[in-house]
C-alpha cells in the first residue's frame, strides 16, 4: 500500500516523469549482470532532460526516497541493483549526441549513449573513441564514467577517466554542476571530476559529458598465442612491449577458450590445447611479430599461434576473448576483478593460484584479464546443484583469504569493475580506514541525505 | 591435379575508403591491405581438396605489382605450394586479367581453376566468366558447396531463386561465394616455413597478353549522402506526404 502510495506522489509531483511499475519492468530494470540480490525496484523512470533529473533529486530529498542510477545495466558488481524499494532512474532515454568539435576533437553526451554508438559516431568523424570492452554495445558513457571503465585498451589508451573533459552532474543535495567545462587545462583548484568519474551513482547523477576524441591508430594486427605457463606469460609480454607498439594484452585460460567455443559454437583457434593463451592486438608489423613469436618460440615459451591477415579476422580473433564473459554467465559465476602493479603479476598469480587450488577445490575457477594492466578477473563457476545463497557464503569465506592476498601485494579488490553491493565490505583490504573516513565525509558533502545508489561503495554505518 | 588459385590484392573491407578530392581515385594510402575474401575462400576450399587427397598441388597467382607478394606470401603461408607473381604496375581490367592467366593456364595446365566471385574494390564480377569462355571449358559461378570425383565437380551455387547444383566437366573455373567455407587461420610457424616456398615472378610484358582496356574510367565520386527522414504523426500524414510528392 505504502508503495502505491509513493508512486501517486511521485507521479502527482512529477507529471511529465515517465514511470514504469509492472513486475517486468521492476524485474530488468532492478539489477545488473550480477544475479545475487532479487530486483526489488519502487518503480523506474525515464528522465528526458537536466532539468528533469534535477526536480526529480529534490522531490527525493523531500521524500526520502533511495535513487539508483541505471545504464545499460552490464555492471558486474550490483552498482545498479535496486533490491530495497528504491527508484531506479534509467538514463535510456537521454542518448543525444551533440556539440562535436573537429577543432578539439571533441564532443558532447548524454548520460544514456550507448558505448558503441560513440564510438560509432568518432568513426563518422574519421576520428576514434578508444575506450572498449565486452558490453560496449549495451553499457552506457554514464555507467563507463560512474565506474571509469577500463576494457581491453587501457595498455595504450588509459581509461575512460582520461578522455572525460567536462561533466555535468546533478549532485544529491539537487544542485547542477558544470565541471571542468571542457577544458584541457585547468589549474584552479580541486578537479570535482575526476571525485564523479568512479563515484558509482553514490554523489550524484551524471547527465551528460564532454568527451575526447582520439586519432584513429594505423592498421592493427591480431595473434591468438598459446602458451606452457603463467611465466611464460609474462615473459612473452616483455618481449611483445619492446617489439611491438601494443593496443591491447589479454590473457584467458584453457577452460576459459572451451566455454567460448562451446557457447558461440567456435572452431578451436589452434590445432593443439594449451594451458594459457594470449591475444595481443598492435600496429601492423608482421616482421616485429614474427621476432616476438621467433624468440618465444626458440624460449620454450610459445607452443603456438595464429596472426590476422584481415580485419575480418582480427575480429574473429577478438571473440575469443570477448566472448568470455557472456560464455559463463549461466554458471552464476563470482567475480573476482583484481589488480595489482604490473611487477606483481607473476609471484601474485602464483600465490593466488595456490590459495585458489586449495581454497576451491571442488569449484571451477576461470581465469582471464588484462594482464598488460596488472588486472586479472578470476571467476568462480557456481556448481548446477548449489543453491545461489550457499554458494556466495562459500566464495565470501575464501574471498578472505583472497584479499587478504591482495593487501599483502598493495593492489585492488576492484580494477575495473567498481565496488557496488558486491565487494564493499573488501574496501577496506585496498583502502586504509582514513581513507574510508574521508570517503564518507565526501559523500556527506555531495549527498546529504543519503538518497543517492545508498550501501553501494559503502556500506551503511 | 594441380589447382590453380587467384588472389587480389585489396583495401580491407572495414577500411572505410575515401575518394581523393580531384575525384581520379580512391586513396588508399596508408590502408590496410588484405587478400580480396572471396579469393581467400578460393583458397581455402583449394587446400581442403589437397588435404582430402583430391589435389596435389596447389598455386596461388596473383597480377599486379611487388606488393602483392605480401598477400601470395599470406596465401603460402595458409598451405598453397608455391605462388606467382605477374609482375606489372598497370591495373588490369577483367578482359586483361582473364587473359593474363589463361597464358598462365597454359603452362601450368592445372586441372581446376578456383577464383572469387569479384573483387571488393571493383566488384566486377566478370573475370572467372570471361577465363572461362576464353579457356573454352565449362564454369560454376558462386559455389556454396563443391564436390570433386573423379573427372566432374558438383557445385552448388547460390543464384537469385535459390540454390542450383550443376555438374562440370573438368577443367573449369570455379568462381566462390561467401558461404563456401571459412578460411583458416595463418599460424605463425607457417609465415615462417612460407619464406622457403618457391614465388616466381613473370613479367607481364613476357606473356604477350593484349591490355586494351574496354572501360575507360571518367572519374570517381563518394555514393550520394542519404538525405535525413521525417518522422510523421500519423498514418493520414504519411498518406499525404507520400501524394505531395507524388508517390501516391
Amino acid at each position: 500500500m505504502e508503495r502505491i502510495n509513493k508512486i501517486q506522489i511521485l507521479q502527482k509531483e512529477l507529471p511529465d516523469l515517465e514511470l514504469l511499475a509492472d513486475s517486468r519492468s521492476l524485474q530488468i530494470y532492478g539489477q545488473d549482470w550480477t544475479r545475487f540480490r532479487q530486483p526489488d525496484p519502487l518503480a523506474v523512470v525515464f528522465p528526458r532532460s537536466v532539468d528533469q533529473v534535477q526536480a526529480l533529486v529534490k522531490f527525493a530529498r523531500l521524500e526520502k526516497l533511495a535513487l539508483v542510477p541505471s545504464g545499460g545495466r552490464t555492471g558486474l558488481s550490483g552498482g545498479a541493483v535496486a533490491a530495497s524499494c528504491e527508484l531506479v532512474v534509467s538514463f535510456e532515454k537521454m542518448r543525444k549526441i551533440s556539440e562535436f568539435n573537429p577543432l578539439e576533437a571533441s564532443l558532447k553526451v548524454e548520460a544514456g549513449v550507448v558505448t558503441q554508438a560513440l564510438q560509432a559516431y568518432a568513426a563518422e568523424q574519421g576520428l576514434f573513441y578508444p575506450i572498449s570492452f565486452a558490453a560496449e554495445g549495451s553499457a552506457q558513457i554514464g555507467g563507463n564514467i560512474a565506474t571509469n571503465a577500463g576494457g581491453i585498451r587501457v595498455l595504450r589508451y588509459g581509461l575512460t577517466r582520461d578522455w572525460v573533459e567536462g561533466l555535468t552532474v546533478v549532485t544529491g543535495a539537487g544542485e547542477v554542476l558544470e565541471l571542468n567545462r571542457g577544458l584541457i587545462k585547468n589549474a584552479s583548484g580541486y578537479d570535482l571530476r575526476h571525485l564523479f568519474i568512479g563515484s558509482e551513482g553514490t554523489l550524484g547523477f551524471i547527465v551528460a559529458a564532454t568527451i575526447r576524441l582520439a586519432q584513429p591508430p594505423p592498421p592493427q594486427t591480431v595473434m591468438l598465442l598459446a602458451l606452457e605457463s603463467m611465466p611464460a606469460v609474462m615473459s612473452l609480454f616483455h618481449s611483445a612491449k619492446v617489439y611491438l607498439k601494443l593496443s591491447a594484452f589479454e590473457f584467458f585460460s584453457e577452460q576459459a577458450l572451451n566455454y567460448v567455443c562451446q557457447h558461440r559454437q567456435l572452431p578451436q583457434p589452434l590445432e593443439n590445447p594449451a594451458p594459457f593463451y594470449v591475444l595481443c592486438e598492435f600496429d601492423s608489423d608482421e616482421e616485429a611479430a614474427l621476432a616476438v613469436f621467433e624468440q618465444g618460440f626458440a624460449d620454450g615459451n610459445l607452443l603456438d599461434g595464429v596472426i590476422s591477415q584481415s580485419s575480418a579476422q582480427a575480429e574473429e580473433l577478438w571473440q575469443y576473448r570477448e566472448g568470455i564473459s557472456e560464455s559463463i554467465t549461466q554458471f552464476t559465476p563470482y567475480k573476482n576483478d583484481l589488480s595489482v602493479r604490473v611487477s606483481k603479476v607473476p609471484e601474485f598469480m602464483q600465490e593466488l593460484d595456490q590459495l585458489v587450488a586449495e581454497s576451491y577445490p571442488d569449484f571451477e575457477v576461470i581465469w582471464f584479464g588484462h594482464i598488460g594492466d596488472g588486472n586479472l578477473h578470476m571467476n568462480v563457476l557456481k556448481p548446477e546443484t548449489m543453491e545461489v545463497g550457499e554458494f556466495e557464503r562459500s566464495c565470501l569465506l575464501v574471498n578472505h583469504a583472497v584479499y587478504q592476498l591482495v593487501e599483502k601485494y598493495a593492489g585492488s579488490v576492484s580494477a575495473e569493475h567498481g565496488i557496488g553491493l558486491l565487494k564493499r565490505n573488501a574496501l577496506r583490504f585496498c583502502r586504509s580506514q582514513a581513507e574510508i573516513n574521508i570517503l564518507r565525509q565526501v559523500k556527506r558533502v555531495f549527498d546529504p541525505d543519503n538518497i543517492m545508489n545508498p550501501g553501494k561503495l559503502l556500506n551503511d554505518e | 591435379m594441380k589447382i590453380l588459385v587467384g588472389i587480389k590484392r585489396v583495401v580491407d573491407f572495414n577500411v572505410r575508403v575515401r575518394v581523393k578530392p580531384d575525384g581520379s581515385g580512391v586513396d588508399t594510402d596508408g590502408a590496410k591491405m588484405s587478400i580480396n575474401p572471396f579469393d581467400e575462400i578460393a583458397l581455402e576450399e583449394a587446400l581442403r581438396l589437397r588435404e582430402a587427397g583430391i589435389a596435389s598441388e596447389v598455386i596461388v597467382i596473383s597480377i599486379g605489382d611487388s606488393s602483392c607478394q605480401q598477400q601470395l606470401r599470406t596465401g603460402l603461408a595458409m598451405g598453397a605450394d608455391r605462388a606467382i607473381q605477374v609482375d606489372t604496375d598497370i591495373h588490369l581490367q577483367p578482359l586483361a586479367a582473364a587473359r593474363t592467366m589463361l597464358a598462365v593456364i597454359e603452362t601450368e595446365q592445372p586441372g581446376l581453376v578456383i577464383l572469387g566471385k569479384q573483387a571488393i574494390d571493383d566488384d566486377n564480377n566478370q573475370t572467372g566468366q570471361m577465363l572461362a569462355a576464353l579457356w573454352n571449358r565449362p564454369q560454376a559461378t558462386f559455389a556454396s558447396k563443391v564436390v570433386v570425383a573423379g573427372d566432374t565437380a558438383t557445385v552448388t551455387r547460390e543464384v537469385d531463386a535459390g540454390l542450383e547444383t550443376i555438374e562440370v566437366d573438368l577443367p573449369a573455373v570455379i568462381t566462390t561465394d561467401l558461404r563456401l567455407n571459412t578460411p583458416r587461420f595463418v599460424k605463425l610457424p607457417d609465415i615462417m616455413k612460407a619464406k622457403r616456398k618457391p614465388l616466381e615472378v613473370i613479367a607481364f610484358t613476357e606473356l604477350a597478353v593484349s591490355n586494351d582496356n574496354n572501360i575507360q574510367i571518367d572519374h570517381y565520386a563518394p555514393p550520394a549522402v542519404r538525405e535525413k527522414g521525417i518522422m510523421v504523426d500519423s498514418a493520414a500524414a504519411l498518406v499525404t506526404e507520400l501524394k505531395s510528392r507524388g508517390l501516391l
